[in-house]
């Protein structure tokens, strides 16, 4: 598997003092950090007596796009972090996994409901599916 | 290049049309500290940028921000969308609809269009970065007041996430900001080579390499030199020990 990640030798991952590394991060869940739009805990700031909006999913449809949602915010909030970042290795790791998973996710959702990017692997239809259902800003799907 | 992925980056589902707050809303797509200012501003500043972390901070929050263009621009389509010519009038958005219709068009909330006086570029990474971080601090600061002109839940949701992305932003920028503060303080603008392929080789992560230097450090340097086509060793080298003591600590 293709991983970003170069220290494939134990011996020098071991040997670094990642001191570029800001320690002790505390994350959110996927699903909370989602719903706060913010995966680490020490950044979060409320506004006012806000609290975030709880978001449902109704549908399986709804359900699917909302998980995908999730991981693939957490892996793009590590992305993020990973910029600034680069060699913070466990960092590295967690975004390989929702990075993972997300690619998952996404392939799930787009076999039963169509493509969400052109290039999809799931284009395989009689009709052109990519201009086919709604499109975001009039999805009622939107959770 | 870019792709488009058909989805929303967070949820928009606005059920009850608002004339009024469709009206304050349009300036986070074509106000001076809107979504749309955020895009160009530093996708056009990340050429400039002296190394790939800067590189790639300004692309992915450069195209983090055109998702949030898509976002507001959602919910100005959903406040207006059932609206009445009756309704349209009465909350002055007539002069809107004189040119547009219900179509979209960046404004400020005053009606202003958009413009890229907006935004800066300098060539100076820590101008630029300055403006970058003052940008989501305006723009959380803007998102706040809308939160205040606004009880409608379904808007208030995606306005709160909007807020808090601006906070992390703005958090990776300064970080961004005092990496290169430090760097090029010796008043360059750009990074020498050395300094480049210093980065690239996550070199500033390794320990001491001075008391350190073991054979099996240095054919694990030299393979990774190979394997990244840098054969020129001995210049890395006298880099790495000239700037032992500021990187390698």
């Amino acid at each position: 598997m293709n991983r970003y990640n170069y220290f494939n030798n134990n011996w020098v991952r071991n040997m670094q003092t990642n001191n570029f590394v800001k320690p002790n991060q505390s994350l959110y869940s996927p699903k909370e950090a989602f719903e706060k739009g913010n995966l680490f805990a020490d950044l979060y700031s409320q506004y006012k007596n806000y609290k975030p909006i709880t978001l449902k999913a109704n549908t399986e449809r709804e359900k699917m796009l909302l998980e995908l949602s999730q991981i693939a915010f957490a892996a793009h909030e590590l992305n993020l972090y990973l910029d600034v970042y680069p060699n913070d290795s466990s960092m590295i790791a967690l975004f390989n996994d929702y990075r993972d998973r997300a690619n998952q996710l996404e392939k799930n959702y787009e076999q039963k409901y169509g493509p969400l990017t052109v290039d999809s692997e799931n284009q395989e239809t009689n009709y052109f599916a990519w201009e086919s259902g709604s499109w975001p800003w009039e999805r009622d799907f939107n959770v | 290049m870019f792709k488009y992925c058909k989805k929303l980056q967070f949820p928009v589902n606005i059920k009850k049309k608002d004339l009024r707050m469709a009206k304050y809303l349009v300036t986070q797509y074509g106000g001076s500290n809107g979504e749309l200012a955020a895009a160009l501003r530093y996708l056009n500043q990340r050429f400039t940028m002296p190394d790939d972390r800067g590189k790639a901070l300004l692309t992915d929050i450069g195209t983090e921000e055109l998702a949030h263009v898509e976002m507001i621009s959602t919910m100005i389509y959903q406040l207006m969308k059932d609206a009445t010519l009756d309704e349209i009038q009465k909350a002055g958005l007539d002069t809107h609809y004189a040119e547009h219709a219900k179509a979209l068009y960046p404004t400020d909330a005053s009606g202003v269009p958009f413009t890229v006086a907006y935004f800066a570029t300098t060539g100076d990474p820590l101008a630029d970065i300055s403006e970058d971080m003052a940008a989501e601090q305006k723009a959380r600061a803007v998102y706040e007041n809308l939160i205040d002109l606004t009880d409608d839940p379904d808007v208030i949701g995606p306005l709160l996430w909007l807020r808090q992305r601006e906070i992390v932003h703005y958090t990776r920028f300064k970080e961004l900001f005092e990496y290169y503060e430090k760097k090029l303080k010796k008043g360059n603008n750009e990074f020498s080579a050395a300094d480049q392929m210093e980065d690239k080789m996550n070199m500033n992560n390794m320990p001491n390499m001075n008391s350190n230097w073991t054979t099996e450090a240095n054919n694990w340097n030299n393979d990774l030199m190979e394997s990244m086509n840098y054969n020129n060793n001995n210049y890395l080298l006298e880099k790495m020990h000239a700037d032992n003591n500021e990187w390698f600590m």
